[in-house]
């Protein structure tokens, strides 16, 4: 009978685990980002060219979203993504949870973004003023759209993956921001304190990809057992 | 002037009479070859697309007033791609903006002052059977309408019609949506229908005169038909050429227009290079600026027509008027680039292309004073199309006096692309053109129909028409004169020094609804007077010139009896005449 009660407990167990699996045997990768090097001295955003934004900061300098360090150099706005590795063949659904993109105080937030698939994506106007979101991919198509000050919220979405790219506003030049697409939710973007967590990843080999729009990526190799966590560290140097 | 000369033979109208049998309705009315219907089928499409185009100003003049303001109770038919909410996004009002310029100047004016008129009126006035090339013609009508067939068909292509402008031009409109390629097609159609008008309307006016009509002793408006042919003939081709130069940019990889190296939106263009996206810019107003005056010359043709029928009197300095005209046709082809000056053309250049541009305006000034001393001392008859008449003269003065300084270089740059540039060619062309283009509808609809139209519905019409029109335009000289932007889709709302003119877009905005409205005094009498309309014989007017000879409506071959001129087209009030008229087709 205890064999039984054994076998029947393992069953359970492996049940609970197959329906659960970003529980039982999901493996995590973790890190953070540095910048290495002589802190550059970045011009604040120029937004003399649009009264309404310029009041919005209270005529203050507004730093620039390029460069975002925390203590120790710590950097933010990486999108750190598992590049290669994945099972082939195997779909994950895209969330009906929206990404957001916010145009306040005529600055996009966030800087950098990721998004599935089919995802949607959702566009507010929070300034209350004419912006333009207009979209710079490779492969999907390109989107070029006015928002009037009383259209809040506009949502599309990106019928296919690509790597990161651009998203700017034609009306205000100093609007900047970068989305990539992905088929797998395997990506995260730093905050200022430099760290990134991946997680759910069946135990395996994974490239992880690590970009900022001026630094470029830099790429590592990790494996992850089941239930296993790695840190994998990145440091970005200004060239 | 009772002396007949020698011109080509009067036409065998014997001939036609081979030919009578009854043609079926396809024949008839469709693929017609007959110059009245394929007249009709001009004017009839012309005052469509003018109402479409007219339909997507008035959008556009709601976001203007109204800035970000949801639409009341069309807005949500418009999907949320245009017009989320009932709100206009940018890209619709470009959607607009530039469909609007483009049909109402080549799918609403040209085909109904030239397409329409031309075909109507100039074989009847010349005395001529019909065209010189009835199968051409019919061509003609038909690349028209499917150019607006392919015009009309962009908006429902992704992305939407257009939004480069209805000058399309580079490297804009290289890089837009879909529908810029629809456009170029739809032009490309456009353009082959005037080349074969213009080949038809010249052909005839030379050899189907009736005998006796020498070229002195053409009506004005036949005059300002074989000149507008000829700047159709001349100056669309090179537009023709450009079209499919763009459109092979577009779709075949070429780069006639897209420089190396190009950078937009922040990203280098991987196109081949090598081209030049200014020379777009004079191939396009190597065309448009004659076009300006195939849109002015056929409406100064028709007033000429009412203005002496309804003085009673011959047209002051005829030929002085003529040999302007000839002149205004020439010189039209050496001004193009005062379009241009904002390029950075040089001081040599620019000189050039503001001495010729003052120099155009000589023969204008000519013609519109002509037209104004005719009224000196005349008996005059204030009906409807003597109205619109009138009101052309004033309305097309303020349009060419407001071009002057654009015509410089120094005044200009400053005033270029503002509201100002605006309101000047609309002077010429709107309550200019279309005020002399609905005088010649109700003055040759008994010709057309043999009916008239109702007297007080037109003077509805016109009083209306005239207080909106200025209330229209008017105010754009202001906006313009603060410096604001013709290509803000919300009037500048985020600008200060655009704040002070916000208002008078509303009044603007109410103008152009209101003008809408005193259009249906004029739809309902259009309609109305084919059928209940009064009867008239084949001259109600007591007009002078040859079509007046014809049956109303004239039967196919248009004249019972060969016509034939004696004497000049504006015999009026000759001293010991039995009557105030003599007509140029009557023998005594």
């Amino acid at each position: 009978m205890r064999g039984t009660g054994n076998r029947l407990s393992l069953a359970a167990g492996l049940l609970a685990a197959g329906l659960w699996p970003g529980v039982a045997f999901a493996a995590t990768v973790t890190g953070s980002v540095i910048f290495d090097g002589k802190v550059p001295a970045l011009k604040p955003l120029a937004m003399d060219a649009e009264p309404v934004c310029h009041k919005m900061h209270a005529g203050k300098p507004v730093a620039n979203d390029m460069l975002v360090l925390g203590s120790g150099n710590t950097m933010g706005n990486i999108m750190v993504w598992v590049s290669k590795g994945l099972p082939a063949g195997k779909t994950w659904p895209a969330p009906k949870t929206p990404v957001v993109l916010d145009q306040k105080g005529c600055i996009y937030m966030p800087h950098v973004m990721g998004i599935m698939v089919g995802q949607p994506y959702r566009i507010l106007n929070s300034d209350g003023i004419l912006h333009n979101i207009h979209t710079l991919p490779k492969i999907n198509p390109m989107l070029n759209r006015g928002q009037p000050a009383t259209v809040k919220e506009m949502t599309t979405s990106f019928p296919k993956p690509e790597n990161m790219f651009q998203v700017k506003c034609d009306v205000h030049p100093w609007m900047s921001a970068y989305i990539g697409v992905f088929t797998h939710p395997f990506f995260s973007v730093t905050s200022t304190d430099g760290k990134f967590t991946i997680e759910g990843l069946d135990a395996g080999t994974y490239e992880i990809t690590a970009w900022h729009e001026r630094m470029g990526t830099q790429t590592a190799s990790v494996t992850v057992g089941a239930n296993d966590t790695r840190t994998q560290n990145f440091k970005f140097v200004l060239k | 002037m009772s002396e007949t000369t020698g011109v080509a033979p009067p036409q065998p109208h014997v001939a036609h009479e081979a030919h009578h049998e009854e043609l079926g309705f396809w024949r008839k009315y469709i693929f017609s070859t007959d110059h009245k219907v394929i007249g009709i089928q001009y004017a009839v499409t012309g005052l469509l697309f003018l109402l479409f185009g007219f339909g997507l100003m008035m959008l556009m003049r709601w976001n203007l007033a109204y800035p970000g303001a949801a639409l009341p109770l069309i807005g949500g038919l418009f999907g949320d791609a245009r017009m989320p909410g009932g709100t206009m996004l940018p890209e619709f009002y470009n959607e607009l903006g530039a469909m609007h310029g483009t049909i109402m100047v080549f799918l609403g004016v040209v085909p109904l002052a030239v397409g329409g008129f031309g075909n109507f009126v100039l074989p009847l006035q010349i005395g001529a059977p019909d065209m010189a090339f009835p199968k051409i013609n019919m061509v003609s009508y038909w690349c028209l309408f499917l150019g607006g067939i392919t015009m009309l068909g962009s908006f429902f292509v992704p992305g939407g019609a257009a939004q480069s402008g209805w000058t399309s031009y580079t490297p804009l409109a290289n890089i837009a949506g879909t529908g810029q390629t629809w456009w170029l097609i739809g032009m490309i159609f456009l353009i082959t229908s005037s080349l074969l008008g213009a080949i038809n309307f010249i052909t005839t006016t030379i050899q189907l005169r009736a005998k006796g009509l020498t070229f002195m002793r053409f009506p004005f408006f036949v005059w300002a038909q074989f000149v507008t042919a000829f700047l159709l003939l001349l100056a669309f081709p090179p537009l023709e050429a450009a079209g499919v130069m763009q459109l092979m940019d577009r779709v075949a990889g070429t780069s006639f227009f897209m420089p190396e190296g190009l950078v937009v939106s922040g990203q280098v263009l991987t196109n081949a290079g090598g081209g030049n996206t200014l020379l777009w810019q004079h191939l396009f107003w190597f065309l448009a600026h004659p076009e300006v005056y195939v849109l002015i010359l056929p409406g100064m043709g028709i007033v000429a027509e009412i203005i002496a029928n309804n003085t009673r009197k011959p047209l002051w300095g005829y030929r002085s008027m003529v040999y302007s005209l000839v002149f205004l046709g020439f010189m039209s082809f050496i001004v193009w680039a005062h379009h241009m000056f904002m390029t950075g053309m040089g001081t040599a250049m620019a000189a050039f292309f503001q001495t010729t541009t003052m120099i155009i305006s000589i023969p204008s000034v000519v013609i519109l004073t002509a037209l104004i001393i005719s009224l000196w001392g005349g008996s005059i008859r204030f009906n409807t199309p003597m109205l619109f008449a009138l009101a052309f003269l004033p309305m097309f003065g303020i349009g060419g006096l407001t071009g002057l300084p654009l015509g410089l270089n120094i005044t200009d740059i400053p005033l270029h692309d503002t509201y100002y540039v605006i309101a000047h060619f609309h002077y010429v062309v709107a309550p200019g053109t279309i005020f002399a283009l609905l005088a010649g509808i109700y003055y040759w609809y008994p010709k057309a129909t043999g009916r008239m139209m109702n007297e007080t519905l037109g003077k509805i019409h016109f009083v209306g028409s005239f207080v909106c029109m200025n209330l229209i335009f008017m105010p754009m000289f202001i906006i313009g004169m603060a410096g604001v932007s013709r290509r803000l889709f919300d009037a500048g709302t985020a600008y200060d020094f655009a704040q002070p003119t916000m208002h008078w877009n509303v009044v603007s905005s109410w103008g152009t609804w209101a003008l809408a409205v005193f259009q249906i005094p004029f739809i309902v009498n259009f309609f109305w007077s084919i059928r209940r309309g009064e009867k008239v014989a084949e001259n109600p007017w007591h007009a002078t010139t040859i079509e007046w000879s014809a049956p109303s409506p004239p039967p196919h071959g248009n004249f019972v009896a060969a016509p034939q001129a004696y004497r000049g087209p504006y015999e009026y009030s000759v001293p010991g005449a039995a009557k105030d008229f003599v007509p140029q087709y009557e023998a005594s």
